[in-house]
């Protein structure tokens, strides 16, 4: 696995209470709950449309899956939403075939 | 833990399995047309389940138009299936393009989505809208609830698709997978673990609960709930053991669920589905794709496995004697090793062998469509659809099979009111044929159209400037046929969508050359055509007749023999015969031409001494001849071996096969065979009794034949022949040396040939026969012994052999030589030796040296035949033997001719060029040109005239003809008289 603490890098502007955060590594689990902990800094700070740029991530596995759900889940309870972007198409085929992308907005490159 | 990408073999399977259901569904959907309102159901719930599955997978992977389209067959194929919809060819035709357009999808699946399918949804959905009752119109669409039982989650999916699993007798469940923990205990990817589902049933739908997956605060969950509505034909406790799923998570749903909107079950069609559903599982469903999976024979397979056994044997055997280093028995290891791996080597490749049915089966549809486009009826039929071909070739066929199927039906078959206004039936057929013949394989497609354009092929080959006018003057029909193949050739009058670009057939042409196969064109205006793709048998395996001949052995495809004769050496004599230089043999009431193998490979016949003669008798396609071999053995199945390349050129021999006991036998090739031993096809014709021969070899004559000496045969033209009569030798007077007999009233001279020619003397029997002539206005009787037959043939007259007086010359017929004899000269003989009869022929008084007729044909029978007629009474015969020589001879003896008879058909310039050139001179404005022609069609007669024939006369009506001369002669000299003077 990459040796030094994988970073989710935040990106775009906090205006319109937006933000769009760009994992540099696989969604799996040996990297969730560092994810999990960027996500919930990013989300309690009051974000409300947040976007996860998949760019970078070539794998999701299950408590990826989990992750972006409980991401979803935080958001929609302050009345916010979650959007997938830039999934590679075996993690748009995932997402589709577990139903996920009919809650949030999942989009490929 | 395993990683969640996409399982790609899942989504591979997926579509292979697609594929195959689109395989089965076009030969399904004709079949369903064509039965119409009595619709089969079976048939119906193929397709219908194919639609299903594919849509349940396409479901699955979100191929959204997939699935869409999937769906929307489903309701067509639905409504078929109960009746409220009667399936018509508009039907079909758009559930056949619907499935075009799904197997389009499917080959591009990731582009599927983006891709426009409206046009076909729309179709569809109008169809579907059309036959529905009105109290199911929202069926296709309507969504149902399900509540996940011990929880608040609810599970929506098409009423539809619910109705839909329960038709086919499936238990619908919910099951609720642990993402985490049961993927990890499966060992399988999530979509490992799904692929595992619909291989035994159909995902409905399936969610995720949100809930169990908390939010970023919670503690990350260890329960990711998939609730998958599954159904399949396994009850819960298989389901729990199938699908390894803890029993409390499988909820059995069934049918019995509150607010379905429930139409009761139909059992009828439950019954068979369980066992259906099973068999999904098993490895290969019938229509594998060609491609990546080959079905075989299971004999085939268990000789494999044989010899598998066999080389391990062959191997334990070498790896004992090595240890004890025994060479006897190293070297016998070695051997066996070596034979068997030869032998499975062969029976390897035999797996190569698919049926032609493979390549066949797309044609209905083919021929079906193209049918429909070009307004036309047709019927394909397929026969021979076991034959076995190589893969390869069965592979390289395909198009340029697809190609002549096309031109068939659009070149070929007539539109059904020209059918029915030719007196054919409205329902054209197009006939695809395979089979195993002459040691090669033949596929044959043939229509019954209008036959070949030869004369558009021709013209369009004219002007694209691939042949010259010279060359089309030489070349045979055949070859004119074959310029169809040459490129940019069409015939069609107007561009199609499906041909007339003159590209195609060249293309087709250059594919079957490529596997070695050739082409034959039969064609007969107003019948129909056939093409005849003659394909080697690299591989094939034949049944053939082991025969021996000079210490070797030689295999003859058994489908070339057609008997087997032994001629004891006392009967050798009176058995065969001679006919000119060849050998016949009687067979009941056939004359057969025989050739001795040994002969025809370059050997020398073996002394025969007492021995029988074994001959077999063979069919080279177009006729048949009796082959002497040494020996006959027994008939053995034979597989195949090309001959090697520098021996390939040898037309004798169609490849080699090695032996049972290793020795190798050439396959002999029959039709190469008799080519070789100048046993040509014109000859060989002939000898089947009656047989049309081949028209391009020259003007058919009637022939009445008879025998005279014993074994030899004569001929002479039917037209010349009054009447046949039956004398007893009682009635032949004998009177002054001549014979005569009562006739009529009057006295017939008689005579036989033998009184004017050296040939066989009449034998003197109790009866004879008198063939009676009427020649010139001189009746007279021809004595002999038997008539024999009547045929209609081309002529090979031999003019120099045996030409002597009363014999114009020799043919072979019926393979045997028979003399052709001269009417004319006959009664030429006769008048010489009758004073009297010279004294009463009418004096002519034109007939005077300086009235010459000129005569143009190029049939040499024909022309001395014509030439004796004219100078019989009197006329000085100018003879030519095509239009151009005609011309010049008339161009130098322009004051003495006085009238004209010309053949039309002749080389260099015909008789209608030859007439258009003296019309054209001043000189010969009014010379009567009188035409003969053995078939002049009304418009032929009408372009004659037109140009300047002065009559048209049927070949050869001679006192008509003589009457024209007289009547001609007469009227030239008085309208010639001034000019010449």
């Amino acid at each position: 696995m990459t040796p030094q603490q994988p970073i989710a890098n935040e990106i775009a502007s906090r205006d319109l209470r937006a933000a769009v955060v760009q994992p540099d590594a696989d969604l799996v689990s040996a990297h969730v709950a560092v994810f999990r902990s960027r996500l919930r800094d990013v989300v309690s700070s009051g974000v409300l449309h947040l976007t996860v740029d998949l760019a970078g991530v070539r794998l999701v596995d299950s408590s990826g899956i989990g992750l972006l759900v409980a991401a979803h889940n935080s958001l929609k309870k302050s009345g916010g939403e979650l959007a997938v972007i830039h999934a590679s198409q075996d993690i748009l085929d995932l997402l589709r075939t577990m139903r996920i992308h009919q809650h949030f907005s999942v989009s490929g490159n | 833990m395993s990683d969640f990408t996409l399982d790609d073999e899942l989504i591979l399977d997926y579509l292979a399995e697609s594929r195959e259901h689109l395989a089965t569904i076009e030969t399904d959907l004709l079949s369903i047309e064509q039965a119409g309102a009595a619709i089969d159901e079976q048939m119906v719930n193929r397709v219908f389940r194919a639609a299903h599955s594919i849509k349940g997978g396409a479901g699955f992977f979100d191929l959204l138009h997939i699935k869409e389209l999937a769906h929307r067959t489903e309701s067509v194929l639905d409504l078929i299936r109960s009746r409220q919809m009667i399936p018509n060819s508009e039907i079909v035709s758009i559930l056949l393009m619907a499935f075009d357009k799904l197997r389009n999808l499917i080959l591009d699946y990731r582009d599927s989505n983006t891709s426009d399918i409206s046009e076909f949804t729309t179709a569809l959905t109008r169809l579907a809208e059309e036959h529905l009752s009105p109290d199911k119109k929202t069926s296709p669409d309507e969504v149902v609830t399900i509540h996940i039982p011990r929880s608040e989650r609810l599970l929506s999916t098409s009423v539809f698709d619910m109705d839909q699993a329960r038709h086919s007798g499936k238990n619908i469940y919910v099951i609720q997978y642990d993402l985490i923990h049961d993927f990890r205990r499966l060992g399988g990817t999530p979509l490992g673990v799904f692929h595992h589902l619909i291989k035994c049933g159909d995902v409905l739908t399936s969610g995720f609960d949100l809930t169990s997956a908390g939010t970023l605060d919670d503690e990350p969950s260890n329960q990711l709930i998939v609730d998958v509505l599954y159904a399949t034909a396994l009850d819960s406790l298989s389901v729990v053991q199938v699908l390894d799923v803890a029993p409390d998570r499988v909820h059995e749903i069934e049918h019995n669920n509150v607010g379905l909107p429930v139409s009761a079950p139909d059992l009828s069609a439950a019954a068979p589905e369980p066992a259906e559903h099973v068999l999904k599982n098993t490895p290969m469903p019938p229509s594998a794709q060609m491609e990546t999976t080959v079905r075989l024979n299971v004999a085939l397979l268990d000789s494999l496995m044989t010899l598998a056994g066999e080389l391990v044997l062959g191997r334990n055997q070498l790896i004992e004697a090595v240890r004890n280093d025994d060479k006897q028995g190293i070297n016998a290891g070695a051997h066996r090793v070596s034979l068997v791996t030869s032998e499975l080597q062969e029976a390897v490749s035999l797996t190569r062998m698919q049926p032609v049915s493979t390549l066949f089966s797309k044609f209905p549809r083919l021929v079906r469509d193209l049918a429909g486009e070009l307004g036309k009826e047709v019927h394909l039929r397929l026969d021979g659809g076991d034959v076995e071909l190589d893969k390869t070739i069965i592979e390289g066929l395909s198009d340029p099979l697809t190609h002549m199927v096309r031109n068939s039906v659009d070149h070929g078959i007539e539109l059904p009111a020209a059918r029915i206004a030719a007196g054919k039936p409205a329902l054209g057929t197009v006939t695809l044929r395979a089979m195993h013949q002459a040691g090669q394989v033949m596929i044959e497609i043939s229509d019954d159209g209008k036959g070949l354009a030869v004369e558009k092929i021709i013209a369009s080959a004219l002007a694209k400037g691939l042949v010259t006018a010279d060359q089309l003057q030489t070349m045979s029909d055949f070859d004119k046929k074959a310029l169809i193949f040459a490129a940019g050739v069409s015939t069609a009058e107007k561009l199609t969508s499906v041909s007339g670009r003159g590209v195609g057939m060249d293309v087709v042409k250059t594919n079957l050359d490529k596997l070695g196969g050739k082409v034959e064109i039969d064609s007969v205006p107003g019948k129909g055509a056939a093409f005849r793709i003659k394909l080697p048998l690299t591989l094939a395996i034949i049944p053939s007749l082991l025969v021996s001949d000079s210490g070797e052995r030689f295999a003859i495809p058994q489908v070339s023999v057609g008997e087997l004769i032994r001629i004891p050496s006392d009967q050798i004599e009176e058995r065969i015969d001679r006919a000119g230089d060849a050998e016949v043999v009687v067979l009941r009431d056939r004359l057969v031409p025989l050739i001795y193998l040994a002969e025809a490979l370059g050997g020398s016949r073996a002394k025969r001494g007492s021995k029988a003669l074994n001959v077999v008798l063979v069919d080279a396609g177009a006729f048949e001849y009796g082959l002497v071999v040494d020996d006959l053995h027994d008939t053995v199945e034979i597989v195949v071996k090309p001959m090697g390349r520098h021996l390939q050129a040898l037309r004798e021999y169609a490849g080699a096969t090695i032996l049972g006991d290793g020795q190798v036998a050439v396959i002999l090739d029959i039709a190469g065979l008799a080519q070789c031993a100048g046993l040509s096809r014109a000859v060989a014709a002939q000898t089947a009794i009656g047989s049309v021969a081949d028209e391009t070899a020259g003007e058919m004559h009637s022939l009445l034949l008879f025998q005279n000496a014993p074994g030899e045969g004569c001929a002479v033209p039917i037209e010349l022949v009054t009447r046949v009569e039956r004398v007893r030798a009682g009635q032949v007077e004998l009177l002054g040396g001549r014979r005569t007999m009562q006739y009529g009233g009057s006295s017939l001279p008689l005579v036989a040939l033998d009184d004017v020619a050296a040939v066989g003397k009449l034998e003197e029997t109790q009866q004879w026969v008198v063939v009676v002539f009427d020649c010139a206005g001189q009746t007279f009787g021809l004595l002999v012994a038997e008539p024999l037959d009547m045929i209609e043939t081309c002529l090979a007259l031999d003019t120099a052999t045996l030409r002597q007086p009363g014999v114009a010359g020799s043919a072979l017929l019926n393979g045997r030589t028979t003399l052709m004899l001269d009417i004319f000269e006959l009664a030429g003989t006769l008048r010489r030796r009758s004073p009297t009869a010279d004294a009463s022929e009418p004096a002519n008084p034109t007939a005077n040296g300086t009235t010459a007729i000129l005569v143009a044909e190029d049939s040499d029978f024909f022309r001395g035949q014509i030439k004796r007629m004219i100078e019989a009474v009197g006329y000085k015969v100018l003879a030519a033997d095509d239009g151009q020589s005609a011309w010049e001879l008339l161009d130098q003896h322009a004051g003495e001719v006085s009238a004209v008879t010309t053949d039309i058909d002749m080389p260099r310039l015909d008789g209608l060029g030859l007439t258009k050139r003296i019309r054209g001179d001043s000189r010969f404005a009014n010379l009567p040109v009188i035409a003969l022609s053995t078939l002049a069609s009304e418009e032929e007669m009408a372009r004659g005239i037109a140009i300047g024939v002065s009559e048209y006369q049927v070949k050869l009506d001679q006192n008509q003809l003589l009457e024209s001369i007289r009547k001609a002669v007469g009227g030239a000299n008085r309208k010639q008289s001034p000019v010449a003077a």
